[in-house]
Order: structure tokens, then sequence, then C-alpha cells
């Protein structure tokens, strides 16, 4: 009786210690999310100033984007090989003039909608590339941990250690991501049997953040509908925008928060509705704008306290094991029956 | 007569983490995309494969597994102070002198309850088991949002983890294969049964016999003197 008595106040003991555990730990994650987002740039999109470049074929942005990086993009070895056993590959390589989807050699491009609401036909331009998620699940969940969050706020895959397993596109929530076959790591591993290249898009210009200065697509926009700062003053701009003048904001919420704002007169339900219908042809490179995108990684955070329990129980479940085996009970070692 | 050689404690820690790992290996090749690719998720039952959050919420639920069963096993080698399966001076030298004997180059040493291979298998298995626990609890708590590592830490961890995956693989194998030798195939019995043949202690574990008879001993002297 006494045991039982025992166990139970170990359990409820063990379980409060666990909670208590898993408090801390939350706690210490907002103040390690507070105190490093301070360094953090983001960038901001104002869909009521951009106008597409509507004059040009291919809107500055974009242009500015493909010409800083020109170097950056694969130089693949032909032929490229099929993923075997899978029938196909994925090659870009000789469609790099194409512009108006994400592709390894393209990695922003201008959603040129009409979105109904209010009962009228609204032009409205979405300039797209990477998210910069604020716990991204490409980087995060990147096999290779070659996929960096990186301190200054951009989301950057390293094209020397990257396989071009594509999980990166699959867990995006936007599938953002594009790969080019025939180029990296994985054709000096094994280039039958597993990889598929390199993953590329969008790095926010990380290098020219470090020497202080603008991502080329902000630099290069003529009607100054792309903004750039600090996150959280993105951030705060974005919101105080919205409540000013009855508009919505995109990116602060989706997928756990982001580095890549939009603000916009009309709801982001009724541009996704037009992306949907307009943008979307069911091949990579063109991206939904779904709202209220809940981080696939947030369900997992839950489960720590499993983590912390785990040990306690362990402990708990030797105690009673060796409780029995120390007062020589019938399931001892080393005995003959 | 039959000789105990596993008791419950022991018999539940070794299948519950031979379970565990299984699930483990599975959900954490099933983090590379390579269950799509191969079609594994072609495979009827086995549609989820290719879900990379499917396989890490298992991944997640057999790590919590592997890290209680993991303590409990300490937690038990502390408390009862059994250290047979703890490897000792000169169990490289005597394992190379096993390996000899297989071949009919040298006389099988006189074994303990555990081989001298057995010793050292256990504490590469062990080690890698801890490696992959620890980076494993980095890797788990870096996924957390607000939280962000270094690239070159995320690096090193991804490493390490996957190094250590291939290590306790190949260990594994190695173990499996040892039931491919005939004089090891009675022990396979025992980890079911917790029982083993007392011919086969006296033949092959020389040494542990010799104790279990001293000790035998020792505890009918005990009842004699108390008589």
């Amino acid at each position: 009786m006494s045991m039982t008595v025992t166990r139970r106040t170990f359990l409820k003991r063990a379980a409060a210690s666990g909670i208590a555990a898993a408090s801390i730990m939350t706690g210490a994650r907002k103040v390690l999310a507070e105190s490093k987002s301070t360094g953090k740039y983001a960038m901001l999109h104002d869909l009521n100033k951009c106008d597409g470049c509507e004059h040009q074929d291919t809107p500055e942005c974009v242009l500015a984007c493909r010409i800083k990086n020109e170097t950056n993009y694969p130089q693949p070895q032909h032929p490229i090989k099929n993923y075997w056993p899978q029938p196909k590959h994925e090659d870009w390589s000789e469609k790099r003039h194409i512009t108006d989807r994400l592709t390894p050699y393209n990695w922003t491009y201008v959603q040129r909608l009409e979105v109904e609401w209010q009962g009228k036909k609204i032009k409205v331009n979405v300039p797209r590339k990477c998210m910069h998620c604020d716990n991204p699940p490409c980087s995060t969940l990147c096999p290779f941990g070659v996929n960096d969050k990186t301190a200054e706020g951009p989301v950057v895959i390293n094209p020397k250690g990257c396989f071009g397993g594509a999980k990166c596109r699959d867990v995006c929530p936007w599938h953002i991501p594009q790969r080019q076959g025939g180029v990296g790591l994985y054709l000096e591993v094994a280039p039958d049997l597993a990889g598929g290249g390199v993953m590329y898009k969008c790095d926010m210009c990380h290098d020219l953040i470090k020497q202080g200065q603008q991502p080329a697509c902000v630099t290069a926009c003529p009607r100054d509908a792309i903004k750039f700062g600090l996150q959280h003053e993105m951030r705060q701009y974005a919101r105080n925008w919205a409540q000013e003048n009855q508009g919505y904001v995109y990116g602060d919420v989706e997928n756990g928060g982001t580095a890549n704002f939009y603000i916009s007169k009309i709801p982001f339900e009724a541009i996704n509705a037009a992306i949907i219908e307009q943008d979307l042809d069911g091949k990579t490179g063109r991206i939904n704008m779904a709202v209220n995108i809940e981080n696939p990684l947030d369900e997992p955070g839950t489960m720590l306290s499993g983590f912390v329990m785990a040990p306690i129980a362990g402990i708990l479940a030797a105690g009673i094991s060796t409780y029995h085996i120390m007062k020589g009970g019938a399931d001892d070692e080393d005995q003959t029956p | 007569m039959k000789i105990k050689r596993h008791n419950l404690a022991i018999r539940f820690t070794h299948w519950v983490t031979a379970t565990s790992i299984f699930i483990l290996f599975f959900s954490g090749f099933g983090q590379m995309p390579v269950y799509k690719r191969y079609f594994v998720d072609q495979l009827p039952g086995l549609a989820w494969s290719s879900d990379f959050l499917a396989t890490l919420h298992l991944h997640y639920l057999a790590a919590m597994a592997l890290i209680f069963v993991s303590v409990y096993y300490v937690t038990y080698l502390i408390v009862s102070k059994r250290w047979d399966i703890i490897p000792r001076r000169g169990d490289f030298k005597e394992s190379l002198q096993i390996f000899a004997s297989m071949v009919g180059l040298a006389e099988e040493p006189e074994n303990d309850k555990y081989l001298a291979e057995q010793r050292l298998a256990f504490e590469v298995t062990a080690f890698s088991v801890m490696a992959l626990i620890v980076t494993g609890i980095f890797k788990v708590y870096k996924n957390l949002p607000g939280v962000e590592f270094s690239s070159g830490a995320v690096f090193w961890l991804a490493q390490i983890h996957n190094l250590f995956t291939v290590i306790l693989l190949f260990s594994i194998i190695v173990h499996l294969a040892a039931f491919f030798i005939k004089a090891n195939r009675p022990l396979v019995i025992s980890m079911f049964t917790g029982y083993i043949d007392k011919g086969y202690v006296e033949r092959r574990h020389a040494v542990w016999w010799a104790k279990l008879n001293q000790e035998q001993d020792r505890s009918e002297a005990e009842v004699l003197s108390a008589e």
C-alpha cells in the first residue's frame, strides 16, 4: 500500500517538475527570440504602390534580381540523369529566360492579377519571393543542416552542401525553393541513387545586407513599393498602416511569422482567390498566398513536455524494478529456477 | 536444468530499445526524401511514409521511448551494480581470440556471462545511442519556434547525428549477423524467455558458471549458519 502511495506521489511530482521545466524552456525561448530579433531585417511590399511595371515585359525588381544573382545561377553538367528509379529530372538551364514564375534562374516574380472585390475588378500586382520565415521549416528540416536562418534574418541555402532532395520545397508552405539537376554535391557521391541537384531561392541579398546595403529588388523598384529595414520596424509599419487605413497585412502571422511583409487595401483572401484562378498552373514555381498558414513545426513543439517526462519516467520505472530485485524478488538474474 | 540469464528488466530494456531504434531508423531515413523517390509510399499501408511531418512526429515519439528506456537502463545498472556488460581490461585481445577460434585458429577463451566481444560491441552501441540522443535533443530544441543556432552548429549537429546513425546501423547489422553462428543461437531464446540451458553455460561460460556456483555455495552456507 505504501508503495502505491509513493509511486503516485512520485508521478505527481514528476508531472509537476516536467511542466515546470517545459515552462522554463518556453520562457527562455521568448527571451532568446526577442533578444535576437533586434538585428534582423525584413522587406515590406506595398501592393497599393506596386504596378508590376506594367509598361514593360519584366518588372524592374525581377530584372535587378537576375542581374545581381547572375553569378549565383547554376551551371549544370549535361546530360542530366534521371532521378532513378523516377523517370524524370529537373532542368531549367534551357529556360533561363522565364521570368513569370520561380525557377533556379529566377528567384522573384510578379503575379499580375485582376482581383474581384466589392463587386469591382481591381488590378493587383504581387512581387513574390522567399518569405524568410522566423522558424523556417525548410531550414529546420534540412537533413544536411545546410539551409540556414541567418542572424540577419534571410534564410540562405548553401549550394555547396545542398544535395537537391527538394525536401525544403515540400515542407515550405509556399513550395518556394526550386531545383536544378546536374549540379552540386550529389554528382560527387552517388548521382544515380541519391540527390537531385541544388535548391535555389531568394536569399534577400544576404551578402549586400552584411555590407550594410539593401537588397537589389528594393533599390531597383521605381515606385518605392518595396521597403527594407529592421524586422520589428517593418512589422510595426505594416500593422500601423493596416490599422490607419483599414487594410490588411500578409506575412506577419503566416507560418508563425516571416521577414517578408505585404500590405494591401484588398484582403489577401481575395488576392489568393485570384492567384488560384489566374496564376497557379499545377506546376512548380507558381505560389499561393493562403492566409493564416500554420507552421507545421509548432505542433512538435508541444511534444517538448514528452521529452522532459521521458527521463523522469525512466528513473521512476528503474526505481520500481530495482526495488523488487533488491528485495530478492523472484525475477532476479543468475539463478536457477 | 535452466539458468536465468536475463531478468524482466533486461528483456524489457532490450526489446523497448530494439523497437524504438527500429522506428527511429525508419522515420529517420524518412527525413531524407527517399521514400517517395523509391516508391516506398506506394506500398500498402505506407502511404504516410513520404509525409515528412508524419515521420518527424513518429521520430519524436520513438526518441522519447528510447530516452526513457536508456535512462531506465543506466539507473538500473547503477542501482543493481551489475557491471557484467561493461568492458574490462584485455577485452580487445580476448575478442581477437574469440574471432580466431571461430575459424579454428585458437581455443575460445573461458567466458564470463558476456563474451569480451559482446562487452566491446555493447560499448560501441551504447556510445552511439548516447551520441544520437544528445545530438537529437539539440536538434529538437533547435526546431522550436524562436530558437536559432549558428549555421556551424546546425551543420555539425546534423553531420554527427547522421554519422552515428550509420555507426549504430552497422553495429546492429553485426549484432544480428552474430546469429548466423550456430553457437550463439541459444542466446536468442534467452532474450525472449530469460532462460538458458545449464549445459550451455557450463560449456561456453565457464567463468560465469564458477561465479554462479560460488554464489550457490555461499547462500547454502548462509542457510546452514542460520540454522
